[in-house]
């Protein structure tokens, strides 16, 4: 039969293990160790699962708040801008003639034109890849701009 | 143009110093001698002088000088540009042509060409003078795989084609104004319009407009431009076949616009910088509603202008006027 010692040596070394079950069989001496293994998983990590998402829920909840709360302020300035593709100059219209593609207030959709960008003679076309309003134009006609500058400011739907 | 025409223009092309039978084509091509028949017959409709005499066979005498789709494709040597041949007898403007069909999606490659514009337009929708057949008027889509930022170099790569092409042809010196005119002495000969469909982050069509004043005589042309352009005529007395200077065009371009993809702008830059306008000369320019002045040096790597300020510092002009 085992001694006690080597019995706790056991229950070390099963504990430590991926084992969850074992049996020992001796002269009709029989020793089974089990593992609370799925009771302790569910029990005690259960509550901390179950209060862990509530936490993060709550602070889901009190971040996205607080964005609502940021949303009115940004509003006012549009939540996305428009930005040049390339080194160039700004042109608000196409042609010194014409009136300006768009002017604040001016609804638009991803394809409407908003400007040009004019490289090298090469007249590059900007869309506004959004949908929304133009609540900024950030640059002025014939001005140089660089490039990823932002043109303009969108409030988008 | 079916597939079929074209194969038999290849064909009678290969042999045009001796003959092909009928016997031959339809055998090579695989179609009747009725269908060889017939389309000899439309090739003669269509201007091409065809001899056919019995027992030898088919000869071609000489291609119409009337540009048309066909005689375009007529001894057009190139892999994908050109493939596609939109031609018109008379357009509004081939640049507004091609911009529709690329946007309908048609090949890259696809070469737009119109016989006479009625309101061919540059820059800013400015007039470009095109009204008459004496001129190239022809627009190129071209779909690059390269960023919107680098687009502008295809303008300039245009110019150095154009310069090659144009001097090879007149053995004129035709100088690159930057970024995108071509002069003969003071004189504007000829004009590149780029216009692109672009996202931040790729180019979804190229539209590179080409007007070349080829037969024209100075005094023909609208009096605004009188003492501003020529023709390639007006320089050398010669009367050029247009179908020719076009097909040399896209060769060209094809040639140049495929190395450009494999080695990159470096021989481009150094070929511009050997044609260029006014180098070294000190020329006023208007930036950003800014004026200075500076003499030219050349380009950079992105193709924009370089010039030397007074204080001999380098100034890199991506977006200028110049009063040349």
């Amino acid at each position: 039969m085992l001694k006690i010692e080597e019995i706790q040596s056991l229950i070390k070394t099963i504990d430590a293990s991926s084992i969850n079950e074992f049996t020992y069989e001796i002269d009709g001496a029989k020793l089974e160790l089990k593992k609370q293994v799925e009771q302790q998983v569910v029990q005690p990590t259960q509550p901390v699962y179950t209060a862990q998402p509530t936490v993060a829920q709550q602070t889901t909840v009190s971040a996205s708040e607080e964005t609502k709360e940021d949303e009115p302020i940004q509003a006012v300035s549009g939540d996305y801008e428009i930005t040049s593709p390339m080194v160039g100059t700004f042109y608000s219209s196409s042609s010194p003639e014409q009136d300006a593609f768009v002017t604040e207030g001016d609804k638009v959709n991803p394809n409407t034109v908003v400007c040009i960008v004019e490289a090298m003679k090469l007249f590059n076309e900007i869309e506004a890849e959004v949908s929304g309003e133009i609540v900024e134009i950030l640059v002025d006609n014939g001005e140089l701009v660089e490039f990823g500058q932002p043109l303009f400011r969108v409030k988008t739907k | 143009m079916s597939s079929t025409r074209e194969r038999i223009m290849a064909l009678l092309a290969a042999n045009s110093d001796s003959y092909i039978s009928g016997q031959s084509i339809s055998d090579q091509l695989k179609i009747s001698r009725t269908a060889v028949w017939k389309q000899m017959k439309v090739l003669k409709e269509d201007g091409y002088l065809i001899e056919a005499i019995p027992n030898k066979g088919y000869r071609i005498i000489s291609t119409p000088t009337k540009l048309s789709e066909n005689t375009l494709q007529w001894g057009l040597n190139t892999n994908w540009l050109g493939k596609s041949i939109e031609f018109f007898e008379e357009i509004d403007s081939t640049q507004t042509k091609a911009n529709i069909l690329a946007q309908q999606g048609c090949n890259h490659g696809t070469v737009v060409i119109a016989n006479k514009q009625e309101a061919g337009r540059g820059r800013m929708n400015r007039t470009w003078y095109s009204n008459n057949e004496d001129g190239i008027w022809m627009s190129i889509v071209l779909r690059p795989k390269v960023l919107p930022a680098h687009a502008p170099q295809f303008t300039l790569l245009t110019g150095t084609v154009l310069a090659d092409v144009l001097s090879k042809k007149t053995e004129l010196d035709i100088r690159i104004k930057w970024p995108n005119d071509l002069f003969i002495g003071d004189k504007k000969v000829a004009g590149i319009l780029t216009e692109m469909q672009a996202e931040q982050d790729q180019i979804q069509h190229l539209v590179i407009g080409i007007g070349i004043n080829v037969n024209q005589l100075t005094s023909e042309l609208p009096d605004e431009i009188i003492n501003k352009a020529t023709s390639l005529r007006e320089e050398t007395s010669h009367v050029y076949s247009i179908r020719e200077l076009i097909q040399a065009v896209l060769h060209a371009f094809e040639k140049a616009y495929d190395r450009y993809l494999d080695t990159g702008f470096s021989e481009i830059k150094t070929n511009w910088e050997n044609r260029g306008y006014k180098m070294n000369e000190n020329v006023t320019y208007h930036s950003g509603n800014v004026q200075s002045q500076g003499i030219i040096k050349g380009i950079n790597e992105d193709g924009a202008l370089l010039v030397q300020n007074s204080h001999n510092q380098i100034i890199t002009l991506y977006s200028a006027e110049i009063d040349w």
